[in-house]
């Protein structure tokens, strides 16, 4: 198969290879905060449970990183191991490629895996390591897939990573392999990676409309059914722009409609089913989506009455990458609470105007990362709480503001009706905690009051 | 007595966390300091992520923010952009810049670079220290140590020759290793200014990551040991060094300073607190406080009442160096079996152990610990744990599966009760569950 041709993607969306793109601007340095394309490419193939994902390069990538996302699986297990070449001096000195060619023999032979991906690092990027050499060779002789993930930690941000990862998929999995006959045409959803069990929510809604899932990329995915991507009828992009030239570009080479969407809130899930019923072009599969959201939507307006008026005309402050920015907006917008201000640091001018459609004049927009910046937000808005990522919790903790995890390290799945619902919940609970007074108020002996003896 | 590796190519499963994070770690434990990595994004966003995971605040880092030219052309031109940031926008007392594999393998040279940067901009009253941290080689407890070194180091040059040294033989310098929660080293604290002594701990994350809200939010790092007491520690009398990983940075007081010092390579169980408890009676001159003398009763106590728990059962430990030394002669004392010792590399101390240790990774404590009853290592262990069917107790870093593990004593009869207890629990639960699993029902 010919390589892609890199500049047929699109330099709007995340991830063009200019460095000076609005999407991935270059990380400043004593300011940045965020991931690698390393990390990244990790978050974007992991989800691929049954393959072995190998890290080609010195213990901290692999050491400091493996086990720490909430990608769940409903079986094999063998993505949550944590493989690295461990290069030590001598490695780097005399290369690795042996080391790493030793590895995907062991990994194989031990393990069975589908598939192996191999990642690249800052480390052997740079002392040119020909690591696609390494991976064909031991393919060919193992007669596995063993596929190079090109995307080391310093060509950019973690965003770039995602996209990276999404060419290993379009240069060597997809279009590699058949369906099984019995399976019925269906759609990609692609950038759903399975956090805390969203993509189980989704694909029990997909199921009672009879829509069919061809393949996840990647929550939850086995390698084999990614194989098969390109039989697919539709092209679901579910909330990571990175990859929408992934849907691009299968669009042009199997003629793949594509569409982007969401699963936060009711209206956006709603949305997202229709969009998928009417491009596979089916009447009957409309009317099943018809009757399925209404049936849900209305169950939902019953389950969420007693928390709407608890967070009606309540205060947040949206601090996330990309296009949750305006994904989750929706969400919040019909559980009541209002959008102070919101992160845009990950996003592209699209998701701002999705941003600037949801939100109107009245929000603060975030441009810039750092914690002193997002604080400031919500002091000067006076905020009720705090809905960003893992790494801010603890400093919403010391602040004492109410936080909700939004990002990729969470244990609470918000897709989907159910998943709004439990939203809901957990913005009560989080606003109603004692702890909240508890922590506001002196101890005893600090009010100065006297002692009536 | 022996040190062996299992033959295989890669790793699967490390235990092994890059060096640059115990860099990140000792800084923690210093007030108003900033770590700044110097490599790309991923390198600061990793630790910090994992850091923040594990302790459960807020870390104070930042990143020079390699790109792909910057390492090609010049990687210290970030360096400068990344230092005059973090000066004029947080005017930290201590940076710490970091360099790590991939500033190590470009052959950047930033120790020349900070030398110049702090002559140019007439650097003083902070500290402003780099050390090299690769991670291959090495693991969290090296990085640690090492940047105390060049901590330690960098506080010589700035006061140690200004003229002769004024000995305070009530102060003594604590160089906690980086295996120690912060509730260990405020224990260690405590113990050793119960014999009337001034202690400072460099670094102190006993005041910073033990958890409070005292000063809100700061970019900087929350607590710790203040830049004066810091250097203020170069009068003290004596350094205790625990963990024999501190010995090097001891050491360079010695050598610099003449200050004498004692390492304590273990501080868990019932010897190991004695010897430091008897070494600070020494010292000192003053009687064992009598709380020490009950905590040792109460601590021989529940060893009699566990060690029917403990009789017959088998444990794996896969920990970093000092940290498995010191667990190793806790259980030595539980009379369990050590079924399989793995350490994250290999250390001196490790290797004159009188038991065999591997030098291995998780994948290795399931293999050579197939059978065990309990399994210490940090959470991920936990899988392993659940594979070869023994009760899984976390211990070490990360820890990420149970709450206030960053709080928990292991040092001192104290420590030493606590966690027999802890270890006792967890058999029997897992004893119970079997008893349940294995009734019949008719």
């Amino acid at each position: 198969m010919d390589p892609i041709r890199k500049d047929e993607f699109d330099s709007e969306a995340c991830g063009s290879k200019a460095p000076k793109s609005k999407p991935c601007p270059r990380p400043k340095p004593g300011e940045a905060a965020g991931g690698c394309s390393f990390d990244g490419a990790q978050i974007t193939l992991l989800p691929i449970m049954d393959a072995a994902h190998l890290v080609h390069g010195p213990i901290a990538c692999a050491g400091n990183s493996w086990e720490s996302r909430g990608t769940l699986s409903s079986g094999p297990s063998l993505s949550q191991y944590g493989f690295a070449t461990d290069l030590n001096d001598s490695d780097i000195i005399f290369g690795g490629e042996k080391k790493l060619k030793e590895s995907i023999d062991y990994i194989a032979g031990r393990f069975a895996p589908p598939a192996i991906f191999v990642y690249s690092t800052c480390v052997t990027a740079l002392i040119g390591e020909d690591m696609d050499a390494v991976c064909k060779e031991a393919g060919d002789r193992l007669g596995i897939p063993v596929i190079p993930v090109n995307s080391p930690g310093f060509v950019g941000s973690k965003n770039l990573g995602n996209r990276l990862a999404g060419d290993a998929l379009l240069q060597y999995v997809i279009g590699t392999g058949e369906p099984e006959p019995e399976l019925p045409p269906g759609v990609n959803l692609i950038g759903e990676y399975n956090i805390a069990g969203e993509m189980w929510d989704i694909e029990k809604l997909m199921n009672s409309a009879g829509i069919a899932v061809t393949s996840r990329i990647t929550g939850d995915a086995r390698y084999k059914e990614i194989t098969w991507a390109h039989r697919a009828k539709v092209n679901m992009v579910v909330c990571s722009r990175a990859l929408l030239g992934l849907a691009k570009e299968m669009e042009s080479r199997y003629g793949i409609p594509y569409f982007e969407g969401s699963f936060y809130g009711a209206k956006e899930t709603t949305y997202s089913l229709r969009q998928m019923a009417y491009l596979m072009n089916d009447r009957d599969m409309e009317r099943r989506v018809d009757r399925l959201t209404e049936r849900e939507e209305s169950r939902l307006t019953q389950d969420l009455r007693p928390y709407r008026k608890i967070l009606k005309g309540k205060r947040a402050v949206l601090y996330t990458g990309g296009v949750k920015s305006w994904s989750v907006i929706s969400a919040l917008k019909e559980l009541g609470v209002q959008v102070v201000g919101v992160g845009t640091n990950k996003s592209t001018e699209d998701d701002v105007r999705r941003i600037a459609d949801r939100v109107g004049d009245d929000t603060e927009y975030i441009p810039e990362g750092g914690a002193t910046r997002i604080l400031k937000t919500v002091r000067e808005r006076k905020a009720d709480i705090m809905i960003a990522g893992g790494r801010n919790m603890y400093v919403a903790m010391k602040e004492q503001i109410p936080f909700i995890d939004i990002n990729q390290e969470r244990h609470k799945a918000y897709a989907g009706y159910e998943g709004l619902l439990r939203l809901a919940k957990e913005l009560t609970y989080s606003l109603a905690n004692p702890i909240w007074k508890l922590a506001s108020s002196p101890a005893p002996w600090d009010k100065e009051v006297p002692y009536d003896r | 007595m022996t040190v062996n590796r299992r033959n295989k190519p890669a790793s699967v499963n490390p235990i092994k966390i890059g060096q640059s994070l115990g860099a990140v770690l000792a800084l923690q434990g210093c007030y108003r300091a900033m770590p700044l990595i110097h490599g790309s994004q991923g390198c600061s966003a990793f630790p910090k992520a994992l850091l923040t995971r594990h302790f459960r605040e807020p870390i104070a880092v930042q990143t020079s923010a390699l790109q792909e030219m910057d390492v090609i052309f010049d990687a210290n031109r970030n360096l400068e952009e990344a230092l005059n940031i973090v000066l004029s926008k947080h005017r930290p007392d201590i940076i710490g810049i970091i360099g790590t594999e991939l500033t190590d393998v470009a052959g950047v040279d930033y120790a020349t670079m900070l030398k110049s940067y702090k002559r140019e901009r007439n650097m003083r009253g902070g500290l402003a220290f780099s050390v090299v941290l690769p991670d291959f080689r090495g693991s969290i407890e090296s990085g640690f140590s090492a940047t105390v070194e060049a901590m330690i180091d960098e506080m010589i040059q700035q006061v140690g020759h200004r003229g002769s040294r004024t000995v305070n033989t009530r102060q003594i310098t604590l160089l906690p290793g980086s295996f120690l929660t912060p509730a260990d080293v405020m224990e260690l604290k405590e113990m050793i200014s119960a014999f009337g002594f001034e202690v400072i701990a460099v670094p102190d994350i006993s005041t910073s990551l033990s958890g409070h809200l005292l000063t809100g939010f700061s970019p900087l790092t929350r607590g710790g040991v203040p830049l004066d007491s810091m250097l203020q520690s170069l009068q003290s009398g004596l350094t205790i060094a625990v963990g024999a990983s501190m010995e090097r940075p001891a050491r360079r007081l010695h050598n610099a300073l003449g200050t004498p010092y004692k390492v304590f390579n273990g501080a868990m169980g019932l010897k190991a607190t004695d010897e430091m408890l008897h070494f600070l009676h020494q010292i000192s001159g003053e009687p064992v406080p009598l709380r020490y003398c009950w905590q040792r009763e109460n601590l021989l106590d529940s060893m009699l009442d566990a060690h029917f728990q403990f009789a017959g059962m088998s444990v794996v430990s896969a920990l970093e160096p000092d940290h498995l030394y010191s667990i190793s002669a806790w259980l030595e004392e539980l009379g369990v079996e050590q079924k399989a010792l793995i350490a994250s590399y290999e250390t001196p101390v490790v290797a004159g152990m009188e038991r065999e240790v591997w030098i291995g990774d998780m994948d290795d404590a399931e293999v050579l610990g197939g059978g065990a009853d309990l399994w210490i290592s940090n959470s991920h262990g936990i899988a392993g744990a659940q594979r070869i069917g023994a009760a899984f107790m976390p211990a070490g870093f990360p820890v990420w599966n149970e709450l206030g593990a960053y709080m928990s004593v292991s040092v001192g009869y104290r420590g030493a009760m606590e966690w027999s207890n802890k270890a006792g629990n967890l058999l029997m639960q897992r004893e119970a569950k079997h008893r349940e699993s294995s009734v019949r029902h008719r």
